[in-house]
């Protein structure tokens, strides 16, 4: 009998065969980070908890956690944002 | 550019709290209004949003819980009816702008580049005949018939050029090197090559006219070297008539030359004490404003410094603001050593042989002595040098049936 392949690892086949950008396909949160002072991030749900250590985002698959000190949102629209302060930690959770 | 679309569509910096900012957040993001430079502060969200963005925030407050209070108003949409309510200051904006327009429709400055032999005067005096002055309208300004008058007036300017850049009008013009002929030649007459100095004639090329010395004659000063008349003989070698040209050739003679300079033992150098005073003033046109004020020291000079505000590149105005800076000194009297005097005196010595340099007389032998008389120093110099010689002078004109007879 034939062994049936998992849907997740099939997407995966198929991004990397065709050269797709992964995190469109895949809904992977894409996070650019400029040194320990800046952070780019795109892909996200929402944003679960907002203080000046900590920044919790709510992406597709999972959640982000940005801790550091004087965190600040420089802009939050539906597609991307920015966060800027003294980043010490980003956490997958 | 962002932040200047931002002003001019006018944004708000307003404060956020309540039950749940975060959803409020989120919400604004879904519905596609921006946010910018969010802060929280103690347990309260401090953010940027813009007017439309918050006109349309109520639903978005109401299903979150929360409350919006604005705390700054930016932008274009709110300065505009702040400003409306200063009506001199609106109107004085208005009147600059109208003042703006309306100067630059005039030449207020003209330059003159390029002038060694016409003085700035002489032209100025030109243009003011022409009616191109400070002041009049641009569309007034002929500028192809300036520069053509400009040539018909000065025949010593080979070149001009005027340029009308915003409310400045440069004329540049380019002079003749060449000497123009001082004395004018009649129509027909000949032209000698006469002797400035004496002494002996070292070579000789001539071009044209008659030669009258031929070289290692020795030629006192004034004496004929070339003619400016031809004879045209008869078949009997008979003079029958002269042709008189234009004499010209190139003559080199060696002649002495002295050179004496004198220099006192005492002079009066005028010795900076360190005090200065300064003030200010405003010039418009040729007016220049100023507090009125004393007479700063006994013995001062005076040093001005003129700044004219050139508001954008091309229009400048006919005011000029400066200082003067007043420096008091004290007249000393010195008296040179032997050093400094002989460093004095071979100074004029030098910049009088770079003048015989530049009319290309070249050094043969030379006799320098400092000595003193009385209370003066003395450079006496005898130099003996070579240098083109030939200055032009009216032939003296001669009948030819007198010289006919003279012949025969």
């Amino acid at each position: 009998m034939r062994k049936k392949k998992e849907p997740g690892r099939q997407k995966e086949q198929i991004v990397e065969s065709l050269k797709l950008p992964r995190d469109i396909l895949t809904g992977a949160m894409k996070i650019t980070l400029t040194g320990s002072r800046e952070a780019w991030i795109e892909n996200y749900r929402g944003l679960l908890e907002y203080t000046q250590e900590q920044i919790l985002l709510q992406g597709k698959t999972c959640q982000v956690c940005f801790e550091g000190s004087q965190l600040t949102i420089d802009y939050y629209t539906n597609e991307d944002m920015k966060i800027s302060g003294c980043i010490c930690c980003v956490r997958y959770l | 550019m962002i932040g200047f679309l931002k002003y001019i569509k006018g944004y708000l910096r307003i404060r956020v709290w309540g039950f749940s900012p975060e959803r409020f957040m989120n919400l604004c993001s879904n519905k596609g209004i921006l946010l910018w430079d969010i802060v929280k502060t103690g347990e309260m969200y401090e953010m940027c949003i813009h007017v439309s963005g918050f006109r349309s925030l109520r639903p978005i407050v109401k299903k979150t819980g929360t409350r919006v209070a604005i705390l700054r108003r930016y932008g274009l949409p709110f300065f505009v009816p702040e400003i409306w309510k200063r009506k001199v200051f609106v109107a004085g904006l208005f009147l600059a702008a109208a003042f703006w327009i309306l100067s630059s429709r005039y030449v207020w400055r003209i330059e003159l580049n390029g002038n060694y032999q016409i003085t700035e005067d002489v032209f100025n005096g030109f243009l003011e005949e022409q009616n191109v002055k400070i002041g009049m309208e641009r569309d007034d300004l002929n500028i192809a018939e300036l520069e053509k008058e400009i040539r018909r007036r000065f025949p010593q300017i080979i070149w001009a050029s005027a340029k009308l850049t915003g409310t400045r009008l440069s004329i540049d013009i380019k002079e003749n090197d060449t000497p123009l002929i001082a004395e004018e030649k009649e129509d027909g007459a000949g032209m000698d090559l006469v002797s400035e100095y004496g002494g002996r004639i070292v070579s000789m090329i001539v071009r044209s006219g008659t030669p009258v010395v031929s070289i290692g004659d020795t030629v006192e000063t004034g004496a004929v070297l070339v003619e400016g008349k031809i004879p045209i003989y008869n078949d009997d070698q008979t003079v029958r008539e002269y042709r008189y040209v234009e004499a010209d050739a190139d003559i080199v003679l060696e002649y002495g030359v002295s050179f004496q300079a004198t220099l006192p033992f005492d002079y009066i150098k005028n010795v900076y004490t360190g005090r200065e005073k300064q003030s200010r003033y405003l010039r418009i046109g040729e007016n220049r404003l100023r507090l009125p004020q004393e007479e700063p020291f006994l013995t001062y000079d005076c040093l001005i410094r003129e700044r004219m505000p050139v508001i954008f590149r091309n229009l400048s105005i006919p005011v000029s603001f400066g200082t003067c800076q007043y420096r008091e000194y004290l007249k000393v009297e010195f008296r040179y050593t032997k050093e400094e005097a002989e460093a004095a005196l071979k100074e004029k010595l030098i910049s009088f042989l770079s003048g015989l340099k530049e009319k290309g007389v070249q050094m043969i032998e030379n006799n320098v002595k400092i000595e003193t008389s009385g209370e003066t120093w003395i450079l006496k110099g005898e130099f003996l040098v070579q240098g083109p010689v030939g200055k032009s002078a009216v032939t003296a004109r001669t009948e030819s049936g007198e010289t006919q007879e003279n012949e025969q």
